[in-house]
């Protein structure tokens, strides 16, 4: 029969384990995403390189609507203005992206 | 080059304005709106009429983009507690723009498209000429000024569009 006192060790460590991971987990939510800004008519930064499972977010500060396209990788549909998309990178390569909507705008995203 | 093109590039670049001071912030405000509402209305009617998928998407760009900016610029102005006013340019540019309206009315098909999309090309080159030479440098408040800044690159893309979908008509 376990005593009061290897009850009480084994419940603090299993605290402490709980509380390890909490720290763990609520540190790796802080990671912020990277950010694309779209402003007058330009993706900034132009190229940008991120690791896999790393999210990437294309902020619309321009006051019309935009896209970030890319043919079997990215598709945001009408970013509208004021408005945020979030890709979650999935696996390596190059992509080079555009604004369907203003064809000009071209963009660079490196997953490494 | 349009007539009414050359009366509003005349009025905006060789006017007394260039000379002297420049257009008020409260002009300014009046020419923008006006100079963005001239193309959200030519591109509504050309989107109506045309029967090219080409020129539909191009005319809903203008219209989308122009009302962005409009909006933009109304905000701005009513956060300024500034009222547009109205003057010979933006008074011209409306004249310009009702006398295209009335133009692309009495034409269809492959003349209208046409039409639409030469418009489009001087227009632009005048809006953009006009915004380098007069608006920009002219613009007191700071926060017009940047977004005529900000807004430029648009005007710089949608002419890009306009000229090759005036070679692609020509073909």
């Amino acid at each position: 029969m376990p005593n009061k006192a290897s009850l009480l060790g084994r419940t603090a460590v299993r605290t402490l384990g709980l509380l390890c991971l909490c720290a763990l987990l609520s540190a790796a939510a802080k990671v912020p995403a990277k950010t694309v800004t779209i402003e007058a008519m330009k993706f900034e930064p132009q190229s940008l390189t991120v690791h896999v499972g790393e999210q990437v977010s294309w902020v619309n500060k321009d006051p019309f609507p935009h896209t970030v396209n890319a043919p079997d990788s990215l598709d945001s549909k009408e970013i509208a203005p004021g408005a945020v998309w979030v890709y979650r990178a999935r696996k390596a390569g190059d992509i080079k992206y555009h604004c369907t909507l203003h064809p000009t705008m071209t963009g660079e995203l490196t997953i490494r | 080059m349009k007539r009414s093109m050359v009366i509003f590039l005349s009025l905006i670049v060789g006017s007394a304005w260039a000379a002297a001071a420049g257009p008020t912030d409260p002009q300014i405000a009046a020419i923008v709106v006006t100079a963005n509402q001239v193309d959200i209305d030519a591109g509504k009617l050309a989107k109506s009429k045309s029967k090219s998928k080409q020129v539909q998407d191009f005319a809903q760009l203008m219209i989308t983009d122009h009302t962005g900016v409009n909006k933009a610029a109304s905000d701005l102005v009513t956060k300024l507690k500034v009222t547009p006013e109205p003057n010979d340019t933006s008074k011209s540019l409306q004249k310009g723009g009702d006398d295209n309206l009335a133009n692309l009315k009495t034409l269809d098909g492959a003349a209208l498209d046409k039409a639409y999309v030469d418009h489009e090309v001087a227009y632009h080159e005048a809006v953009i000429s006009a915004m380098d030479k007069t608006l920009i440098p002219s613009a007191q408040n700071a926060e017009l000024k940047a977004l005529l800044v900000k807004v430029r690159p648009a005007f710089d893309a949608h002419l890009a569009h306009a000229k090759a979908l005036q070679a692609s008509l020509a073909k």
